[in-house]
């Protein structure tokens, strides 16, 4: 009953004006940050957080997590009408999207995106309303030790499952624990790994890192692109932006399988909208009844992976808010900016802090609904976005990293970081190393060595601490299991194969 | 090939890892770990990646066919002069940021990458690059209250 209250008087905290206007600032930008090439969620977020510094942190969260669910949105009109995802989770959308595109329905494939999205995206929220209560619950009884084997499992998970190569997912990982080292150690108050550079004695800050690898990056391999010509062009929008009745009723499962498909991998750490999307096409191919128009502009293709990726959005948050701890690259941001407004996210925001989070949950509804006004009927003004010419976009995207780095202490050792993380991203993109493992770490990094720190001093130097309880035990085997699933899936599918093969 | 190059790196930042934390003066006053025992796992778990690194190395079946890689598709070839360019010009771009200040560092580095990138529109080139400088300058000193740098102009 009390949980009842605490919801509708979130929506009380959400329906505010200044709330209203805020969620509406914030999935407008993720739209356009999903719209264009360069600038992701990710950044899109880092590069705000500096700026909305002084505001009210209940009304920052809402605009931060409106532009994290917003780009989703956004990312499946690029999608479809370029082929390029305009955000990572929307590649499997670009398949049979831009087929669709191709064939004279791109009104329909950005209708079905964009209702299979709010569709999806409410039962997203709706699950996070539901589960969120039983797992702070749970996440109560959690001391320093369960809280270190926790995000050594969420790390170990996201630095095996990104990427090709589990060995460069860890490394990767480790990188951004060894760089969430630098600055004065919190406990003894020694410097360490500062370079005798006095700016590095705070740490070095996750956005100036955050919008090097995402946004820095992106604007060298853009601007590669646009050298080598290989720079795509967009589709104009043909065909009613509406469904008809045939294809509405070939949308309607996969809108909802992809909705729950997208949930449960966005609360589990480490796979994310990429691999909910991928897995909702695989399941839509198997079932459908005629597969073979998969990759030719199937408008399943397109309305389940869109559903999926949105709802993993929502999915994603629940351990985030219930556990302080996030299960991916974004959301690691979403971390950083919580903690930067001094709220801790975790079962004891949702006793202190009801209104915040409660706030945050129901304006999802709602900026749920404004997203699916923005990119229904108003789809084609931000379609006019993506003929912004690349070679004027890529460079300001520049100056305006320039301005969120150069906002956070007004020094221009930020500026040089992220030119400097810009670059590695740029490099790692090449050989294959994921960043999204490194963001993660960095921003756990400081909270993980003070969870193994504590949990030590509790138990006297015992390393016995990490394996005493029930919770750890099974974290650290669901952590094994993790690291071992790369290396035994491959031979599993042999033997299967083998066996077929019988 | 990157691979084997990557996995020396690891190695070499392990070794500098080990050697930093080494560095680090040591207080053990009622922390039984001190400052030195979580870098010290760290530079451990970069020494597990290698070896991660090594066997997938080993293992990976050496010729690959009919995937278009780095070398043989065009459209995927690098470009590593532009990027240094682009790269050196933000340097530069980094440098006058705070003497200059940021509304003509701004506008003197739009310039020149919109010049290049967006060749031959003279006119849109120079209002974007001059109004966007000027615009996000007073958009954010005057309405957010994000302090930039002024460098030599009077405002």
């Amino acid at each position: 009953m009390e949980t009842l209250t605490h919801i509708l008087n979130g929506f009380a905290v959400c329906l505010q004006p200044i709330n209203l206007w805020y969620t509406f600032l914030g999935v407008l930008m993720g739209t356009v940050i999903g719209v264009l090439p360069g600038i992701g969620p990710s950044a899109g977020i880092a590069l705000l957080i500096p700026i909305t510094y002084g505001m009210d942190p209940t009304s920052a969260l809402i605009m931060l997590a409106g532009i994290y669910y917003g780009a989703k949105y956004g990312g499946s009109t690029t999608a479809i009408l370029i082929r390029t995802p305009g955000e990572a989770a929307s590649v499997m959308t670009s398949i049979d999207g831009y087929e669709m595109a191709r064939k004279g329905r791109a009104g329909a494939a950005l209708a079905v995106s964009a209702i299979g999205s709010f569709i999806a995206g409410t039962i997203g929220v709706v699950g996070l309303t539901l589960f969120a209560l039983p797992l702070t619950s749970m996440a109560l009884k959690f001391g320093p030790a369960e809280y270190f084997t926790l995000m050594l499992f969420a790390m170990t998970a996201v630095s095996t499952l990104t990427g090709n190569s589990p060995a460069k997912g860890v490394f990767a990982t480790i990188l951004g624990l060894m760089i969430a080292t630098i600055g004065i150690d919190l406990q003894s108050g020694q410097a360490r790994f500062t370079m005798d550079i006095p700016e590095f004695q705070d740490g070095v800050g996750f956005v100036v890192v955050v919008v090097g690898l995402f946004a820095m990056a992106e604007v060298f391999r853009g601007l590669e692109d646009l050298y080598r010509g290989t720079a795509p062009k967009a589709m104009k929008i043909t065909g009613k932006l509406w469904l008809t009745r045939e294809e509405w009723q070939r949308s309607v499962g996969p809108i909802w399988r992809g909705g729950i498909i997208g949930f449960v991998i966005g609360v589990l750490p480490g796979a994310g909208g990429t691999i909910a999307s991928i897995m909702s096409y695989t399941t839509e191919r198997r079932i459908s009844k005629h597969p073979e128009e998969f990759g030719k502009g199937a408008i399943e293709g397109v309305a389940g992976p869109e559903s999926a990726n949105n709802s993993d959005t929502a999915g994603a948050l629940v351990p985030l808010l219930t556990l302080g701890v996030p299960g991916g690259g974004a959301t690691a941001v979403m971390l950083g900016a919580f903690i930067m407004y001094g709220v801790q996210p975790g079962p004891l925001l949702f006793q202190n802090r009801p209104d915040l989070v409660w706030g945050l949950i129901d304006s999802m509804y709602v900026g749920n609904v404004m997203l699916l006004i923005l990119n229904l009927p108003l789809v084609g003004l931000f379609v006019r976005l993506l003929y912004i010419p690349s070679g004027i976009l890529y460079p300001l995207i520049v100056t305006i990293s320039a301005i969120g780095a150069y906002a956070i202490n007004g020094s221009t050792v930020d500026l040089w970081l992220i030119l400097f993380f810009g670059v590695v991203g740029y490099v790692f993109d090449k050989i294959d190393i994921p960043v999204a493992p490194l963001v993660l770490a960095l921003v756990l990094g400081g909270i993980m060595e003070q969870s193994f720190r504590q949990a030590m001093t509790i138990s006297g130097g015992d390393i016995k601490v990490f394996y005493g309880s029930v919770i750890t035990v099974t974290l650290l085997i669901m952590s094994a299991i993790s690291v071992a699933m790369p290396f035994i899936l491959p031979r599993l599918k042999a033997m299967r194969d083998k066996g077929d093969g019988n | 090939m990157a691979d084997r190059i990557i996995f020396v790196c690891m190695l070499i930042l392990a070794g500098v890892y080990f050697w930093a934390t080494s560095q680090i003066p040591s207080l053990e006053l009622g922390d039984p770990l001190g400052p030195k025992a979580f870098p010290q796992l760290l530079g451990i778990g970069l020494l597990v990646a290698a070896g991660m690194l090594l066997m997938e190395i080993i293992k990976k079946p050496k010729a690959k066919p009919a995937v278009p890689t780095a070398e043989t598709d065009p459209a995927k070839r690098p470009h590593h002069g532009v990027v240094a360019a682009v790269a050196g010009w933000t340097a530069f771009y980094v440098l006058i940021f705070e003497p200059l200040g940021y509304v003509i560092a701004s506008s003197i580095y739009l310039l020149a990458l919109t010049a290049y990138f967006n060749r031959g529109r003279w006119v849109t080139n120079v209002l974007t690059s001059v109004l966007f400088s000027a615009g996000s300058y007073f958009a954010f000193t005057h309405l957010l209250g994000v302090s930039l740098a002024r460098g030599i102009l009077p405002f």
